[in-house]
């Protein structure tokens, strides 16, 4: 079951213009929005949800017209940019006595497991919390009102690798469940091999793929030779080609492998893809 | 809103606001210009919205399933609750000022009478319906509101104490504390408060419009 689709969606500032963002995710499983710095991905969420203002497009959450049901739909979404970074000098408590009033859904038994889950300590200040207990707060937040879809904007940013891996494990046990889907947005690809079932990546304003992670990994190779290998037809082939003075490297789609030969043919992993279609 | 205006008083009032309000007892200070309170006031009013800029109010606010205008309601509703205390609590002390020296009224000003009062209310308006849609187009620049809304409040008192300071019919009954006035100062504190629930209404409309389009 589609659980959120995301159509045509475009906004347009001065320098920068979100163009025709499409995609969608099913329920049960994780999407990696991934793209460089700078390349539409906050934009894309933000403008998802309505923080700010899209010329075009449509959002369909839970088969509900986003811009129509926006508060129907958001008592099932739980959105975060980062970690809670809110009223820094509240206790955690303050801020649940507040937020937990307008959730209908509000589960305080559930809340209470999951704060005891994160061991956060309700009369902490949000600024006495790490980077990771932040993001755990803002679950916490999250999940204790039943959020179906959690929209994350780079919520590994800032984390040491420990902590990430704990937080991919965690979005990997939510998803269990077949309930809950997690879009979340970064550019540490690791945590997407770790954890995405789908990617979606975004250049310039622009979705350039939309995959399974999997075969999106597996139609790509990496490519290296030496420079008299280097024809003008297998130049126009190659993606993010970096020529040096022992030869040349880049990236083909598997579709044109056939043109390499006498080339060394490598996998490519998420990174190196990444990579090499930022070159271009 | 009832939701809202918890979340108001519990997380976006800044402790100024409550603090400033023994400011109430400034008007026992002899022959001082009774507006200096409500300056304070003001002042308090930008301590919420710089505070509520610093602790991303705003983003907290939207993200939760309210409609953005209620997020303005919410904030005119609370600023107006503030006002509506600070004012009354003023007036017991305005009262006990005119009985501790009844003969020498407010060398400074206009005396702290029932027309005074009247002149708070529109005061207070002009900094709402300067300040509050100012903030609203970019939620964000509280400075520029604070500088308009400030500018505007100053020209306002300027403008009203003219009214007691040149010499006038009007500056006489003005500038008395005798109840004798009563009936001419009434219509006055009438008109304040009629003023200050309209502009208000426009206050909010034309701030909900605003934030409506802001980008966060």
């Amino acid at each position: 079951m589609e659980i959120l689709s995301v159509e045509n969606l475009t906004k347009r500032y001065e320098k920068f213009t979100l163009k025709d963002v499409s995609f969608s995710l099913e329920k049960g499983y994780i999407m990696g929005f991934i793209g460089r710095n700078g390349a539409g991905k906050t934009t894309t969420l933000k403008s998802m949800m309505r923080l700010v203002h899209p010329e075009g497009g449509k959002v369909t959450v839970f088969g509900m017209d986003f811009a129509e049901h926006e508060l129907e739909c958001k008592q099932k979404i739980g959105f975060m940019l980062g970690g809670v970074d809110f009223y820094p000098k509240k206790k955690l408590r303050t801020i649940v006595e507040v937020t937990h009033r307008f959730y209908s859904e509000w589960d305080d038994a559930e809340y209470q497991r999951l704060m005891q889950r994160f061991e956060l300590d309700p009369e902490k200040k949000v600024d006495e919390l790490s980077a990771g207990m932040r993001v755990k707060f803002s679950l916490a937040l999250a999940l204790s009102h039943h959020a179906q879809l959690l929209i994350l904007d780079e919520p590994t940013s800032g984390l040491d690798p420990v902590s990430r891996d704990e937080l991919l494990l965690l979005f990997q046990d939510l998803i269990e469940d077949g309930e809950h889907s997690i879009l979340f947005s970064t550019h540490i690809i690791s945590d997407l091999e770790k954890c995405a079932d789908f990617i979606t990546y975004i250049k310039d304003g622009e979705i350039l793929t939309r995959a399974d992670k999997d075969s999106f990994i597996d139609s790509y190779r990496l490519v290296s030779g030496t420079t008299n290998l280097l024809k003008d037809d297998l130049k126009k082939k190659i993606i993010g080609l970096r020529e040096h003075k022992f030869g040349f490297e880049g990236m083909i789609q598997k579709s044109d492998v056939a043109k390499a030969t006498g080339l060394e043919i490598a996998p490519a992993d998420l990174e190196n893809i990444m990579i090499h279609i930022e070159r271009e | 809103m009832k939701n809202l205006l918890y979340k108001e008083f519990k997380l976006a009032v800044h402790p100024t606001t409550y603090i400033f309000l023994a400011l109430c007892a400034m008007m026992l200070i002899p022959s001082y210009p009774g507006y200096a309170e409500f300056m304070y006031v003001c002042l308090s009013i930008f301590f919420v919205f710089l505070a509520g800029r610093e602790n991303k109010d705003v983003f907290y606010t939207v993200l939760l399933p309210v409609r953005k205008r209620d997020v303005v309601k919410a904030r005119c509703l609370m600023i107006a609750i503030i006002e509506l205390v600070q004012i009354g609590l003023s007036v017991p002390f305005a009262i006990l000022s005119n009985r501790i020296s009844p003969d020498h009224g407010n060398m400074a000003g206009i005396d702290l009478n029932v027309a005074f009062f009247g002149f708070v209310f529109g005061f207070l308006s002009v900094f709402n319906i300067v300040f509050f849609p100012i903030f609203y187009r970019t939620a964000q620049k509280v400075g520029l509101a604070l500088a308009f809304g400030g500018t505007a409040i100053l020209l306002y008192y300027a403008l009203v104490e003219m009214l007691v300071w040149i010499p006038s019919p009007i500056s006489t009954f003005l500038d008395t504390n005798s109840t004798d006035m009563m009936v001419k100062h009434l219509p006055i504190l009438l008109a304040g408060i009629l003023i200050w629930i309209f502009t208000w209404i426009l206050t909010y409309r034309r701030s909900a419009t605003n934030f409506e389009k802001v980008d966060i």
